[in-house]
């Protein structure tokens, strides 16, 4: 969809009434052509002056200290189960947040500086994804659009594994090189479950190796990073962690790659 | 900040509140609510027609903000849309998982922002501004913005309801919002 069919649509997207079968096309399209943003967030603003012209209705009372809490709740009090499953992603967020630095100063461990911002484990995810388009827009990448080929997913304990948790990024480029980044979190430390691997599965059945987490910080965390030159990521959106006796112990998915 | 608590907040001053909103602390959420929770709640009661589903919408509103507090750039926007037009999205949301269809049906008895009254009592930030811009546009346009943002009215249906080319029910729709657009800079630049 060009420009102007997008500006045709612009203001049933600001007043909430596009077509559904339109919205993907204009929302890619606003992703990339800064120009139709800002007109698009100058009709939110038009439309947004509706709303604050309604005569105000009075506020249910405590409902301020509700929000307060639903917010606090939301960044996970410390120790929680919430916390653990969600700091991974954390420290994903941040290893992407440096990806302008350089990969070799995420593969020399450095994110491990990161595990303490796991309490805003979801803006953080926000932030970086943010961060991560912005770093590689300003690269040449022709037409594609850089934002579309980044997928994330969670990875949960399995009930071999019990414990833990994790995140994984995928880069699915086809012109870029793709690759693969876990974080893991609260996985056992014991020496007989190191190294753990990562497995990317297809629907197809087939299997690439992600890398593997040779050590575990004293949360039990960790990361693989793993770039694949001559094979596309597509497809491959089931990803595993094994301990070093085969077991799963974590599994996940990665958010909607396209088919291999 | 701003020594009236009632007055629109400078750029710089609404980063900061949501700068504070990133780092989760209390005292910014609670200024955030302060400052726009009542458009907000006042939204959901329209669109959603319970005070039940507006405080959950209200709730859900300063949730997603949180969230999404990085994206947040006061050099392109103000605060207060950024807000309904979290708020408004997530209602129409609510609306099309709750029906099932396309888009909301909604119940409204009025549908057209009322103009506040002399002497009421309003502590809603930029109200009165918002009022003045909605009335740079004449009544038809007003009613046709309502169907549209409070009705959930697409271009198509209005087009059929009127008999009115769809091509002219959009070209209408994107100049009411460009009037509105243009008497909110003139505002801003006063």
């Amino acid at each position: 969809m060009n420009c102007a069919a997008v500006r045709e649509r612009l203001a049933e997207l600001a007043v909430g009434v596009l077509p559904e079968e339109d919205r993907p096309a204009v929302e890619l399209h606003l992703r990339w052509c800064a120009g139709c943003r800002k007109e698009a967030r100058e009709l939110d603003q038009a439309a947004a002056t509706l709303a604050l012209a309604l005569a105000p209705a009075p506020l249910p009372s405590g409902l301020g200290e509700r929000v307060v809490a639903r917010i606090r709740e939301a960044a996970g009090a410390p120790g929680s189960r919430r916390r653990l499953r969600t700091a991974a992603a954390a420290v994903v967020a941040a290893m992407v947040a440096v990806a302008g630095l350089g990969w070799g100063a995420v593969m020399a461990g450095r994110a491990d500086r990161f595990a303490d911002r796991a309490a805003r484990a979801e803006q953080r995810r926000e932030a970086a994804l943010e961060q991560f388009r912005k770093v590689l827009v300003g690269l040449p990448l022709g037409t594609q659009l850089p934002e579309d080929q980044t997928h994330l997913g969670q990875l949960a304990p399995t009930a071999a594994g019990r414990v833990g948790g994790g995140a994984v990024l995928e880069l699915v480029s086809p012109t870029r090189i793709d690759f693969v980044i876990v974080i893991v979190n609260g996985l056992p430390r014991d020496p007989g479950r190191l190294p753990y691997r990562i497995e990317l599965r297809n629907a197809g059945g087939d299997v690439l190796r992600g890398g593997e987490i040779a050590s575990l910080d004293a949360d039990g965390g960790g990361q693989a990073f793993r770039q694949f030159q001559n094979r596309s990521l597509a497809g491959f959106t089931t990803v595993l962690v094994r301990d070093a006796a085969g077991r799963v112990v974590l599994r996940g998915s990665i958010d909607g790659t396209q088919g291999a | 900040m701003n020594g009236r608590p009632d007055g629109p907040l400078l750029a710089r001053e609404e980063q900061q509140l949501v700068d504070g909103l990133l780092a989760g602390n209390e005292d910014a959420v609670r200024a955030l609510y302060t400052r726009f929770a009542r458009p907000i709640f006042t939204l959901g009661i329209r669109l959603l027609g319970s005070a039940e589903a507006a405080e959950e919408l209200t709730q859900d509103v300063f949730l997603t903000a949180w969230r999404k507090a990085a994206r947040f750039d006061a050099t392109r926007g103000r605060l207060s849309t950024w807000l309904m037009t979290i708020a408004h999205n997530l209602a129409v949301d609510r609306l099309r998982r709750e029906t099932g269809v396309s888009r909301p049906t909604l119940v409204l008895v009025d549908e057209v922002p009322e103009v506040a009254a002399q002497g009421e009592e309003d502590p809603l930030i930029e109200r009165d501004a918002a009022v003045r811009a909605l009335q740079s546009l004449s009544d038809a346009e007003r009613r046709l913005l309502a169907r549209a943002y409070f009705g959930g009215l697409t271009a198509r249906e209005i087009a059929e309801a009127d008999g009115v080319p769809l091509g002219t029910v959009k070209t209408r729709l994107r100049t009411a919002l460009i009037k509105v657009r243009r008497a909110n800079q003139e505002k801003e630049h006063a």
